[in-house]
């Protein structure tokens, strides 16, 4: 992990983004600044760590909030926070369901500001870690033969061998060291750890299937 | 007369006689009586008459001097008065020069203090045997008296005499006509009504009234002779219309005064109205643009804020970032000028300014208003247009009222598109030049303007807003009447509403430069 973290600035006012850039840089992170949706859109989005900075009232084009909801449909799960003119409580709702990390009132204060990235690139960094892990999981789940995957189906449901191996219609001794193999494969020392394996990988699953 | 009597037999036998003239005395000296159809009336010279009126004018006098002749009329007169004066003898000294030559009257006459009065009936004949008539008489008299002279014959006046009862010739003669008339309308001469006497009347000379310091209110029935007559007598009635019409003239000069004066008040309290109303509704429009104004600051403080924690944390590392610092220092300052911008702009819209006529260049108000404004069109999402006019286009006017007119139609025409879809909620508010006219133009893709509502869009209290008091279009074409401009409305032909307003050109000779676009 070689770079900073990545601040996206959007806000249609030229001297308030040299500022916010100012400031983020000299707080230590690297910034990209946009003047509208539009101009960030067009430009490669680079999607390693980082955070969301964005105006909610942009002109000539769709706004802040539209911007955030865009990239979580398209998969780039930025977390944003967001930056307003004037308290708008219908808008400032929508932005936090939609998962804005916070909604600034303009003038922002550098603490205020600051602590807002901070959290929101604290969170970006455990969203990371679980995508990661989920990665992981995937790519051993990925390794197991087809037999192999069956076993597993079935000692997460709670089945006994002999049980596996009359639904397979194989012998006990071969469920046993298709069993050993599989556990090996996903790093598991013990029947606990592979049901720990098998709940989150569930937990994906319904993730997946909720979106 | 005498010798008519006698031979009217011969000359006229028969026809009726009318006297005139003829003294009471001649006919109580006659021995016959007239005959019947011999009619008239006599006169009676009025001498008593005459020193009673002398008497009641100068009531201080203690003698009266009587000054008569010695021809036998003049013996005769000196008889009547002597019998008349007597009866005056307790109250006064009656002296009279009778048959006295004429010199030694005038001596003696030229004597008397100013407690005398004479009266004389002239004479013919004086002392020394020497004639004149009684006129002159009187007249050389008057002019050596040193008190007044009355007599009792109407042709001493003029003579130099005051005055005195004398008999009226001229009621004399129309009396005699009367019975002349009578008579050939068949009246016998003895039914006629006759009077005794022919009544006298008093005469005076003006002249002599005011020499002796007689008191002005004559007597009525007075005649006055010699007056002369005053400018008002003379003119009074010129004088009297001349005078009627200064006074209404100077009525009508009066009336117009307070009239124009009653105006201007007016005036002046239409003008403050019109001033706290054009106030008023900048400040509702204030409140209307709040957020968008809020934003406008809000901007250049949010960036300022930023740009001065930058700044602590760069000097909080060392001296390395001196020049960033620099530069944002440039950032915070340029910032500042921003705010400060929007805030004086503001304030000068919202200030109760004194009405200031000056050069607008209208390019400048556009540019103006577009600053007030992008905000508020941002958060109404409305893409507001401006196109200045070429070359620029001055008037003479109030540059906030200006700022007023153009504010209001704009933000009418974002209220217009609000409803619409988004390629329709555009506005584009233009300046340009027509002939000796400066014109802007503020033209939106709105739902436009039903005709019915056309003809009220400028009255007062008419709004199709939900919320509008339907005040900013009356304001508007009040301020645009103020400088002698006009307002109307229209609908665009492609949709939307085109709203104009026409200035007359401040100076047009700097505007006749060859237009090379």
């Amino acid at each position: 992990m070689n770079a900073k973290p990545l601040v996206h600035i959007v806000d249609d006012d030229a001297s308030l983004r040299i500022a916010l850039t100012r400031l983020l840089n000299a707080a230590g992170f690297e910034t990209m600044a946009y003047a509208s949706t539009g101009e960030f859109l067009l430009s490669r989005v680079e999607t390693r760590h980082g955070c969301l900075l964005l105006d909610v009232r942009l002109p000539n084009g769709p706004s802040g909030l539209d911007l955030h909801a865009a990239l979580r449909e398209q998969g780039v799960d930025l977390p944003a926070v967001f930056m307003t003119g004037h308290a708008d409580v219908p808008s400032c709702v929508n932005a936090m369901k939609a998962g804005a990390v916070d909604f600034l009132e303009k003038p922002v204060k550098a603490e205020v500001l600051l602590e807002a990235i901070g959290r929101a690139l604290a969170g970006d960094l455990v969203r990371r870690a679980a995508r990661n892990e989920e990665m992981r999981l995937k790519i051993l789940l990925a390794s197991l033969s087809q037999r192999e995957r069956q076993v597993f189906e079935r000692v997460v449901a709670g089945k006994l061998n002999k049980q596996i191996a009359d639904e397979l219609g194989i012998a006990e001794r071969t469920v046993k060291a298709q069993r050993a193999h599989m556990m090996e494969k996903l790093d598991a020392g013990s029947t606990a750890e592979l049901g720990r394996i098998a709940e989150r990988f569930s937990q994906m699953r319904d993730e997946t299937t909720a979106k | 007369m005498d010798f008519l009597l006698k031979n009217r037999s011969e000359f006229f036998p028969s026809a009726p006689v009318v006297y005139m003239g003829v003294e009471k005395s001649f006919l109580d000296g006659m021995l016959r009586p007239l005959p019947s159809d011999v009619v008239g009336v006599p006169v009676e010279f009025d001498f008593s008459g005459t020193i009673e009126q002398a008497l009641k004018w100068h009531p201080r006098s203690t003698r009266l001097v009587v000054v008569t002749g010695t021809s036998p009329p003049d013996r005769e007169f000196e008889r009547q008065v002597r019998e008349i004066t007597k009866r005056f003898e307790p109250q006064l000294v009656i002296e009279h020069l009778a048959g006295l030559p004429t010199p030694q009257v005038l001596k003696r006459l030229a004597e008397l203090d100013s407690r005398s009065v004479i009266f004389t009936p002239g004479y013919f004949e004086d002392g020394d045997g020497r004639t004149s008539t009684p006129r002159a008489a009187v007249g050389e008299m008057a002019a050596n008296a040193a008190a007044p002279v009355y007599g009792p014959f109407n042709t001493f006046i003029g003579a130099g005499i005051v005055g005195g009862r004398m008999p009226n010739f001229e009621a004399m003669g129309r009396e005699a006509g009367g019975e002349v008339v009578g008579l050939i309308n068949g009246t016998a001469p003895a039914d006629l009504k006759l009077p005794a006497t022919m009544p006298s009347t008093l005469n005076v000379d003006w002249r002599q009234v005011r020499r002796w310091g007689i008191a002005d209110d004559m007597p009525p029935g007075t005649i006055v002779h010699f007056r002369t007559p005053t400018f008002w007598e003379t003119y009074h009635t010129e004088a009297i219309i001349a005078l009627a019409l200064f006074l209404l003239q100077s009525a009508l000069v009066a009336g117009l005064l307070f009239e124009r004066r009653r105006r201007r008040g007016a005036e002046v309290s239409v003008d403050h109205h019109r001033f706290q109303l054009a106030h008023a509704s900048r400040l509702a429009m204030a409140g209307e643009l709040t957020a968008s104004i809020a934003h406008e600051i809000n901007q250049p403080l949010g960036a300022i804020l930023s740009n001065v924690s930058a700044a602590e944390i760069i000097l909080g590392r060392g001296t390395d970032g001196l020049e960033e610092v620099r530069q944002i220092l440039g950032d915070i300052h340029r910032d500042n000028i921003r705010a400060s911008e929007v805030v004086n702009r503001l304030r000068a819209l919202l200030a109760k300014h004194e009405v200031h006529h000056d050069l607008v260049d209208l390019n400048e108000s556009l540019a103006d208003m577009m600053t007030i404004l992008r905000g508020e069109a941002q958060r109404r999402r409305t893409t507001l247009t401006i196109r200045p006019a070429v070359p620029a286009v001055e008037v003479y006017a109030d540059r906030i009222q200006v700022q007023q007119i153009l504010l209001n139609l704009t933000l009418n025409a974002m209220d217009a598109v609000s409803d619409e879809a988004d390629h329709r909620r555009t506005i584009v508010v233009t300046a340009e030049r027509r002939d000796n006219r400066a014109a802007i133009t503020v033209s939106d893709h709105g739902h436009g303007i039903s005709q019915d509502h056309l003809a009220r869009l400028f009255d007062s209290f008419f709004s199709t807003k939900r919320t509008g008091i339907g005040l900013g279009l009356s304001i508007v074409r009040t301020l645009v009447e103020a400088h002698g401009g006009r307002v109307w409305a229209a609908n665009a032909p492609e949709g939307g509403a085109i709203f104009q307003v026409e200035f007359p050109l401040a100076r047009q000779s700097s505007l006749e430069m060859p237009d090379t676009a």
